[in-house]
């Protein structure tokens, strides 16, 4: 477990801010194809792990970070600014670039009394999975607020599928000289008294069939074929 | 002299804002807690206007606020009305000459060291608390938050009242003090104007001057434009 030495003891008095790194992926075949964006809700730049956080991101807020002793599969979002700014048009970058699915790091940095960073705790990573812009006018007042919804890995990799079916098409997908698997549709779902002599024409509710596609790599059931 | 420069030469009331962004709990036992989110922590400032501005002589100062409008920032000072330099005036003991030698060696956090430092007495009071300073050139003034004495060293260190916001080096710079310190402010409010009965003025002809007086509708709420620092 980190141990923060600015909230060690039950310290009664805290200064910290929040330190957003969000990574772009421009190129979903490429992961070092990136473009990164840091923004914090500090007085300054600051730098962390050799990446320097500006202060004017446009952070407006950073939503509650679930801490829980087990790993936990909880939500985060993050609002911006959604007045073009000098440094960083956020409109721009929520628009124009391949958001979703962007990875989001959130670390607390703790500041002393001299108001110098003195420690930094990783809190959150996670992926952009939405995002919403809205725009709220008030009689001559006209704001734009950018939400980026994120999900922490955990629930990212609760709903990944992987591996292939025991059946010829799938097998197929990986290597198509694979042969192995091309006598399971014959065998699906017959039905063997060991022991006793075999009986021509065995029932069979068999559905699997040779024009399984690729799409069944995408069902959870990875048993076998039916 | 235009614009909230007006404003603030003709005000009749100020309030200085300087509250930090804190969040506070008070446990059952009542032992408090709080946390400080460190932010630029900018001016703010409150100013009330009479109602006693003559529409006639007041135009062109209508004029630049509407320019101004709520997202203008401006260069204002509490020295450019000699009855207003006393609100931020110089406490401590240095020359202006002697200030004027005065360079900036680091400002990190809210410590910020000078040298440059003049021959005087060791116990010479170089600043007082709430002495206004500002580097030069970069007019995001903040105070000294203790008093500073000269000392026998060739640097001097000042603890500020907010950590330093200025975004590219500053080693080297000199220093303003004092009423001549800047402050970069908006409004982000900006009062609307009404015009009320009266101002009339008769020549001596005997012709009246039809005219009204100035009411705002609400205080000026200036706000330190610190995105630019």
């Amino acid at each position: 477990m980190d141990n923060i030495p600015a909230v060690a003891n039950n310290k009664t008095a805290i200064n910290s801010a929040e330190f957003i790194k969000l990574t772009i992926y421009n190129d979903y075949n490429n992961t070092a194809n990136v473009t990164i964006h840091t923004f914090s809700s500090a007085y300054s730049y600051e730098t962390i792990d050799g990446t320097q956080y500006s202060p004017m991101g446009g952070l407006l807020a950073v939503g509650i970070q679930q801490r829980d002793i087990r790993v936990t599969s909880a939500d985060t979002s993050i609002s911006l600014s959604g007045i073009p700014a000098t440094d960083s048009n956020n409109m721009a970058i929520v628009l124009g670039t391949k958001i979703r699915g962007s990875k989001i790091e959130i670390t607390r940095g703790f500041y002393n009394n001299n108001f110098v960073l003195a420690n930094v705790a990783h809190r959150f990573t996670g992926i952009v999975t939405s995002y919403n812009i809205s725009e709220e006018r008030k009689n001559l007042v006209d704001n734009f607020t950018i939400t980026l919804n994120a999900s922490s890995y955990k629930t990212v990799l609760q709903n990944r599928v992987a591996g292939r079916k025991t059946n010829g098409t799938s097998w197929k997908v990986f290597n198509p000289t694979d042969t192995s698997m091309d006598n399971v549709y014959s065998l699906a779902d017959k039905h063997f008294d060991f022991g006793v002599k075999p009986t021509e024409g065995a029932t069979t509710a068999s559905t699997a069939t040779a024009t399984n596609t690729q799409t069944n790599l995408t069902n959870t059931n990875t048993r076998g074929p039916r | 002299m235009s614009g909230l420069q007006t404003i603030i030469d003709r005000c009749n009331g100020i309030k200085f804002n300087r509250r930090n962004v804190v969040g506070i709990q008070y446990t059952r036992n009542e032992i408090p807690r709080v946390s400080q989110t460190p932010t630029k922590n900018p001016w703010k400032i409150t100013v009330d206007m009479p109602s006693s501005f003559k529409y006639n002589e007041a135009r062109s100062l209508m004029e630049e606020l509407d320019t101004l409008d709520t997202t203008t920032p401006q260069l204002v000072t509490f020295g450019n009305n000699a009855n207003l330099q006393w609100i931020w005036a110089y406490q401590g003991s240095l020359t202006t000459s002697q200030l004027n030698g005065l360079t900036v060696v680091s400002y990190v956090g809210e410590t910020l060291t000078l040298n440059g430092l003049p021959t005087v007495a060791a116990t010479t009071v170089m600043f007082k608390k709430n002495d206004l300073i500002q580097i030069n050139t970069h007019p995001f003034p903040f105070t000294s938050t203790t008093d500073v004495l000269r000392g026998t060293g060739s640097t001097v260190t000042i603890t500020t009242s907010r950590p330093n916001i200025i975004t590219n080096s500053i080693t080297g710079y000199g220093i303003t003090v004092g009423t001549n310190c800047q402050f970069y402010m908006f409004c982000p409010n900006m009062p609307v104007y009404k015009l009320a009965p009266g101002g009339y003025e008769r020549y001596g002809d005997g012709k009246i001057l039809n005219n009204a007086l100035i009411t705002w509708s609400d205080s000026f709420y200036f706000y330190e434009f610190v995105g630019s620092a």
